[in-house]
């Protein structure tokens, strides 16, 4: 057989092998697509779930469980179930997690979530100043929906405390007050609260006695929680505090308040 | 009626009407053939001899356009696949192929730097073929340069750039750079880690040349940084310019050799002189374009093509994909491509270090005094003066070597001169690597080793159940390192499981504990034991012995996804608590194995 015969012969087998191997792949390929999206969706999530990690446990907490007074569960059902019509978005709850993400909140929505100030909830995409792209905004959100199959009915670890209100004494009133107003957020309070992002008040009482010179108890609180700037609690940093309850609360409530507060005398 | 038709179109009466009509159809197969008749096609395919004369094979090379820059024939010496291995031949097939499937990616490409990433994921996941597509644009784009380097060495050894071939060692010089550079501007366009701290790396040796450095680098970035302008360059130069310049010079390279001094002898068929007549005259006899060297062509495509597929079908290769580029987090291992480690490793030189205590003579220049070793110590002459230097070597090299034989063994020096060059292109790739010459801590290394940044790795390849196992265990998923020897004992000697391979079958073995988390943990507890025995961690406060501890979390964190957090601590010398940890999120559909 001469050369240029063999190799026609030849190519052609190969030509035939190729063929087979493409008719293979053809065979494979739509269950190829399916997997390779289940898996770049897990992928997603877990790229999710790092960002996650590092940039919102401060305020939705380490399994996102929510923070009470800061910021809602997102592994609860309160999330999952209803959250979308009560606030009237009309889309998928997923792009409604995009959109708050991205955004952030100038202001939070509901009264129990303080957030962390002004604004509540800062804007995450990297379009409005933030640090994310939108890939990695796509990503928490991802994770986040994870959470729709297993879904908490309660949120679970740090639940907000149930008060009875007294409303028959100022110091009862300011209890409430104190819940009301979103210091339980950040302020310590045995059997009320345990945040840590302010300093404790137990013992306040006694303590804002003695913190300055020429100022009562009560003037020192009411002095701090109108300018919180003032006076410093050593280990705290200047305007981690809201500045504007001088405004937004009425004296009635600050005299409420101030007197709960006296009540705090035991460390 | 049909008279006057006939008349009007020339048609001849009924008994010379099949002879008419197939003389018409002939006419028609010359034009299209460029000068072929029916007849003459079919002794082309049946390896028959010429049917006319003269040979109308030849005149397809002189009429066609296309076939204008094929040889009309080589000696049938040039023609042996001993001597040139095809190795030009199949560079210039991954060219076609690269174009052809190239093509097809620009169709799904977006070249933006926010939805890049997301594109390659649509071709990977949306598209019929893609992933096959962009394995076999990736695989071409290696072998183009892999064969591209392998050509230059086979013509150097061969002396095939002597005499009139001189010119065309240059344009090969210059097709050499085309390709590196081609491939190089595609690593940019997938904008995932890899490509992104490659190109970056790579495109900062620009920065460093005096006055017009930083300029070069804006104009090949397109902004300080490589960013949306970067992008699109690198995009529109690897589309269009390259390519155009590409075809361009790889029409002059190979005009010079198909129509000009042709692929060059077997230096002893050419130079030796007691060959016996008959024996040089078959060695020189021509092999035709048609049918010989078209047949083997349109062969070695054949061939090509079952490689690549049957490389890509049994997984021997992957397009690699890494995270989307994030250029605030540069990856610990940094890594160019490969045909550039050469590079990297010449960037890796301190010639301050080696001439010191040698000689290091101090020179004037410009009424500055500098030393010899301080004035080479910089990535401008590393990165910027010495490659051209080499790549000018390299152009010069049939200008040097004025040696008239090409046989080896009357080039001894220049054979030595060429091995030597690739033991040295060799070690400086080895010092290019990543691994070389820079240390990581050794709590980072160990955990980079069992979960890289990027790909996969030993921690990846644990099974989901295993690890949500290991959660159910007594020590509830914290493991701690240990300086006992505690080998054989399983971590979750409770745990039986079905694995993934097994669920299909009719009788399917249970895994019993989980072997390979403990496998993976054993790891993590020997080299951090290793790298403490070998004084990784210090020696802890004034040298009272090294205190280090180390533990392995892994915990649930939804029904479908596990945390691991491997932590390392050790007190250095000051007292000081030192930590390291890294935290990892598995999905239970997440990538296990490719």
């Amino acid at each position: 057989m001469k050369r240029v015969q063999l190799e026609i012969i030849l190519g052609t087998l190969f030509v035939f092998l190729s063929a087979l191997i493409l008719i293979s792949y053809a065979t494979q390929e739509t269950s190829r697509l399916a997997e390779y999206e289940v898996a770049q969706e897990a992928e997603l999530i877990e790229f999710g779930a790092s960002i996650y990690e590092n940039n919102c446990t401060s305020c939705h907490g380490d399994f996102a469980q929510g923070i009470a007074g800061i910021a809602p569960c997102l592994r609860c059902e309160e999330l999952f179930d209803g959250r979308i019509e009560a606030i009237g978005w009309e889309g998928e709850l997923e792009d409604y997690i995009v959109s708050v993400v991205t955004t952030g909140r100038q202001v939070s929505t509901r009264a129990e979530y303080f957030g962390g100030g002004s604004p509540a909830m800062p804007t995450w995409s990297e379009k409005f100043g933030g640090p994310l792209r939108d890939d990695q905004v796509r990503a928490v959100s991802a994770y986040i929906m994870n959470f729709q199959a297993e879904a908490l009915g309660e949120v679970a670890a740090v639940p907000p405390p149930p008060i009875a209100i007294d409303s028959s004494t100022p110091e009862g009133l300011g209890r409430a007050q104190f819940v009301i107003s979103g210091c339980t957020a950040c302020h310590a309070v045995s059997g009320v609260s345990e945040a840590t992002i302010g300093p404790s008040l137990n013992g306040i009482a006694t303590r804002a006695e003695t913190r300055v010179e020429g100022l009562s108890a009560a003037e020192y609180i009411l002095e701090s929680i109108i300018d919180p700037n003032a006076y410093l609690v050593e280990g705290y940093g200047a305007d981690i505090m809201l500045q504007t309850f001088g405004e937004s609360m009425a004296e009635e409530d600050f005299n409420n308040l101030i007197a709960y507060l006296l009540t705090l005398t035991e460390e | 009626m049909l008279n006057t038709l006939r008349q009007r179109f020339n048609i001849p009466p009924r008994d010379e009407l099949r002879a008419w009509f197939m003389q018409m159809i002939d006419d028609r197969v010359r034009i299209i053939t460029a000068g072929l008749s029916i007849k003459e096609l079919r002794a082309v395919f049946r390896g028959d001899p010429p049917t006319e004369k003269p040979n109308p094979r030849y005149k397809v090379i002189t009429t066609s356009f296309v076939a204008h820059l094929r040889p009309r024939y080589y000696q049938q010496a040039a023609t042996w696949f001993t001597h040139t291995f095809r190795l030009g031949w199949f560079t210039t097939f991954f060219f076609v192929v690269e174009t052809i499937t190239g093509v097809v990616l620009m169709v799904y490409y977006i070249p933006f730097p926010d939805q890049a990433y997301g594109s390659i994921l649509e071709i990977e996941s949306n598209v019929w073929f893609g992933e096959l597509m962009r394995d076999i644009h990736r695989l071409g784009a290696e072998g183009m340069v892999l064969f591209t380097w392998l050509h230059m060495f086979r013509t150097y050894f061969t002396g095939s750039y002597k005499g009139p071939r001189s010119f065309t060692w240059l344009t090969g010089v210059v097709l050499l750079f085309i390709t590196a550079w081609l491939s190089f501007t595609g690593y940019l366009l997938t904008w995932d880690q890899l490509g992104y701290w490659a190109i970056t790396v790579g495109s900062s040796i620009t920065e460093s040349g005096p006055v017009v450095g930083p300029a070069m680098n804006i104009l090949l970035r397109g902004a300080p940084d490589i960013g949306t302008g970067g992008l699109l360059r690198f995009y529109l130069q690897h589309v269009i310019l390259f390519p155009l310049i590409a075809i361009l010079v790889i029409s002059i390279h190979y005009y010079k050799v198909s129509r000009e001094h042709s692929i060059s002898l077997p230096a002893w068929v050419e130079e030796r002189d007691d060959i016996p007549a008959d024996e040089k005259k078959k060695h020189t006899r021509r092999i035709d374009l048609i049918p010989d060297l078209l047949t083997h062509e349109l062969f070695l495509v054949c061939v090509g093509i079952f490689a690549m597929l049957a490389i890509l079908y049994f997984d021997l290769f992957n397009s690699p994909l890494e995270t989307p580029a994030n250029p605030q987090q540069t990856p610990l291992d940094t890594k160019a491509p490969w045909y550039f480690w050469w590079l990297q490793g010449m960037l890796k030189i301190e010639p301050a270090k080696i001439l010191e205590g040698f000689i290091n003579p101090v020179i004037g220049i410009f009424g500055a005094e500098v030393q010899l070793g301080r004035l080479l110590d910089s990535k401008f002459i590393m990165g910027l003066v010495i490659p051209p230097l080499l790549v000018g070597l390299l152009a010069a090299v049939p200008y040097i070597d004025r040696n008239p034989s090409r046989m080896a063994k009357n080039r001894p020096f220049a054979i030595a001169w060429g091995i030597a060059w690739i033991f040295i292109l060799l070690a400086l790739s080895y010092m290019g690597l990543p691994e070389f010459g820079i240390e990581t801590a050794p709590a980072t290394r160990v955990i980079q080793d069992l979960a890289p940044e990027e790909g996969l790795g030993p921690l990846r390849e644990i099974p989901f159940d295993e690890l949500m196992g290991a959660v159910e265990t007594e020590a509830e998923g914290s493991f701690i390192v240990s300086r006992e020897h505690l080998y054989g004992r399983d971590l979750c000697p409770d745990l039986a499981y079905i694995p993934e391979s097994e669920e299909d079958s009719d009788d399917p073995q249970a895994v019993i504990g989980c072997p390979h988390l403990t496998e993976v943990f054993y790891q993590f507890n020997d080299r951090l034991i290793e790298a403490e025995e070998e004084g990784g961690f210090g020696t802890g406060l004034n040298g009272a012995g090294p205190q280090m501890e180390a533990v392995f979390i892994i915990q649930q964190w939804a029904h479908n996804l596990i945390r691991v957090q491997p932590t390392v601590e050790w007190i250095d010398e000051d007292g000081n608590l030192q930590e390291y940890h890294q935290i990892y999120f598995l999905h239970e559909e997440g990538r296990r194995e490719h």
